[in-house]
């Protein structure tokens, strides 16, 4: 990798762990996301006393939980559990993202605002490094998160749902939302928080732009809730191809928004 | 001999503000040019074109004869350290890592010894290890001095390098502005200082939008103030002016004691006749010297008397 790029990102990732307050709001989010589908799937059950597969709503999930080969051994309850769980799993994407928006969204701003940028824009830097480097130190840890918290997410599910529910986490399109789509989600989502926060003198309003990427997952996860979108591995993947070419554009757009001139003479 | 940094006719327009307007000037290796002048005069704005950070509207750069291209941007910012008027530490790292990122930005070959070799020059070692944030005024423009000379740069250039430091602080600074100057560098130095301007400087340029005024600062005493020679008198100065204007002295000012008297060559030639032709009349002479106007009077005067 460019050593430029990977001398700031170890400048961002050091900072980051100076400062891991910054961080807090992402561990939130991904710890209520994923205490939420055990709230629906597991605790309320235990605490009412009533299994979900009772409910009519769950009759077509628990059949087509129960025709696929990874998951036919299990009982109603626990082809409910494996609906439930495989549908909140776009929930933990928000994670990441959150993470990635609270620190990209300072990233340009915050140099601004501690008058460091003017010396680092004086070095060899080019544009696209600077960026990329921006983007990289809200990125990685953003992608360690997602990690972590599936691996908790799977962990949990094999340790208190049924026997055999964590299979349907373990299928192709779990790991293309969790692998492919979140992270993509999440590089789109800051890349749009770096391109404001060179624009704007307030980290406020690069954060804001982060609900442009937010609002879809979060209207995705919603109409697969309904049933109105299953997502599949060729859905899922089709929508991880889009954000990718999202992703390019937008830091094609980054480098050229990136105005040095304007950055260090308009704004004090 | 070809100077290491020459501006040609730099000017840069925000809109309909003219910022800066056709400046020129020429940085040589081992010279020390201090820029001075008001504030909004644009000597950060003629910095940022001098490095290349912002471009000029029109005029350019040369870098040791060659004419700086944004293509190249990248390594004319390897030959120019800026010292930003801004110390620009970051606040949570330690000393140590805000010099060994830029050390790598550089791509210096070694950057652990050669950030070490920075905190022993500069005086920063015992401190490498504190965040930049519990460093005082004086320590953070050390280790921003330091960061601007880590990848070693032919041209130094510094935006107020003593604003707002202690007089101990300062005069290291000077110090070391005067030590990059004996090393071969060519430094250009931003400042409202005009006393520190005297102590570093080979030459000044006064900046207000135009350069008004470019020399040594003896050559602008002589330009704006001529040559004059002060004698103190133990009575009222004003009996012996007339007596000198008779004797063909056209410039005399009469102060109290003083009589400021101007000269035209070399006012230490001139000085036995006026002082022969004043003790022959009587005059109680108690001293006599050469007048020296202040850099701050020759400031002062360039900026009054340029439209």
């Amino acid at each position: 990798m460019n050593p430029r790029l990977l001398a700031l990102l170890g400048k961002e990732l050091a900072d980051l762990r100076r400062n891991p307050g910054v961080f807090m709001p992402a561990v939130l989010t991904s710890v209520i996301s994923l205490a939420l589908p055990f709230f629906v799937a597991v605790v309320v059950p235990y605490a009412t006393g009533e299994q979900l597969s009772d409910s009519g709503d769950f009759q077509r999930a628990t059949e087509m939980f129960r025709s696929r080969p990874l998951t036919s051994g299990l009982d109603p309850e626990g082809a409910v559990q494996a609906f439930v769980f495989q549908q909140f799993l776009v929930l933990l994407v928000l994670g990441p993202v959150a993470a990635s928006m609270s620190s990209a969204a300072f990233s340009v701003v915050g140099e601004k605002q501690a008058r460091t940028l003017e010396p680092l824009l004086a070095t060899p830097l080019s544009t696209t490094e600077l960026l990329g480097a921006k983007i990289l130190g809200a990125f990685v840890p953003a992608l360690v998160l997602t990690l972590a918290t599936f691996s908790v997410y799977v962990s949990a599910t094999a340790a208190f749902a049924r026997p055999g529910v964590f299979r349907a986490l373990l299928t192709p399109e779990a790991f293309a939302i969790t692998l492919l789509v979140g992270p993509l989600a999440a590089l789109a989502a800051l890349q749009m928080a770096v391109c404001v926060s060179s624009r704007v003198n307030d980290a406020r309003s690069a954060q804001q732009i982060g609900a442009i990427v937010i609002l879809p997952i979060a209207g995705l996860l919603v109409a697969q809730v309904a049933g109105s979108v299953v997502l599949t591995t060729g859905l899922t993947l089709s929508i991880a191809a889009g954000l990718a070419v999202l992703n390019v554009a937008l830091l094609k757009l980054g480098v050229a928004l990136f105005d040095r001139e304007s950055i260090l003479t308009r704004w004090k | 001999m070809t100077p290491l940094v020459a501006a040609r006719g730099l000017t840069k327009r925000f809109g309909s503000r003219v910022a800066v307007s056709d400046v020129s000037l020429e940085l040589r290796r081992g010279e020390t040019f201090a820029l001075v002048g008001p504030n909004g005069a644009g000597k950060t704005t003629t910095l940022r074109m001098l490095v290349g950070l912002i471009a000029p509207t029109a005029g350019v750069v040369e870098i040791d004869g060659r004419p700086a291209v944004p293509q190249e941007a990248a390594a004319r910012r390897r030959q120019i350290g800026l010292l930003t008027e801004a110390p620009g530490l970051w606040d949570r790292l330690s000393v140590r890592e805000n010099l060994v990122v830029y050390a790598r930005l550089y791509e210096l070959a070694a950057p652990d010894t050669t950030v070490d070799a920075a905190l022993e020059r500069f005086g920063i070692r015992d401190r490498a290890r504190d965040p930049a944030a519990q460093l005082s005024k004086g320590l953070r423009q050390r280790v921003a001095l330091a960061r601007t000379l880590l990848h070693d740069p032919a041209v130094v250039l510094l935006d107020e390098p003593t604003s707002g430091l202690d007089p101990e602080s300062a005069r290291d600074v000077r110090a070391l502005v005067r030590d990059l100057a004996s090393e071969g560098r060519a430094v250009l130095i931003c400042t409202h200082n005009l006393d520190e301007v005297e102590r570093v400087a080979n030459r000044v340029g006064v900046l207000r939008t135009r350069l008004l005024a470019v020399d040594t600062p003896q050559a602008l005493r002589a330009r704006f103030f001529g040559t004059r020679v002060r004698v103190l008198l133990a009575c009222d100065a004003g009996r012996f002016s007339g007596l000198l204007r008779s004797a063909g002295v056209s410039d005399v000012r009469v102060e109290g004691p003083t009589l400021s008297i101007g000269t035209d060559g070399d006012p230490i030639a001139a000085t036995p006749d006026l002082v022969r032709l004043l003790v022959e009349a009587g005059a109680p002479v108690e001293d006599v010297r050469r007048e020296t106007p202040s850099l701050e009077q020759v400031y002062l005067r360039v900026l009054d008397e340029s439209p």
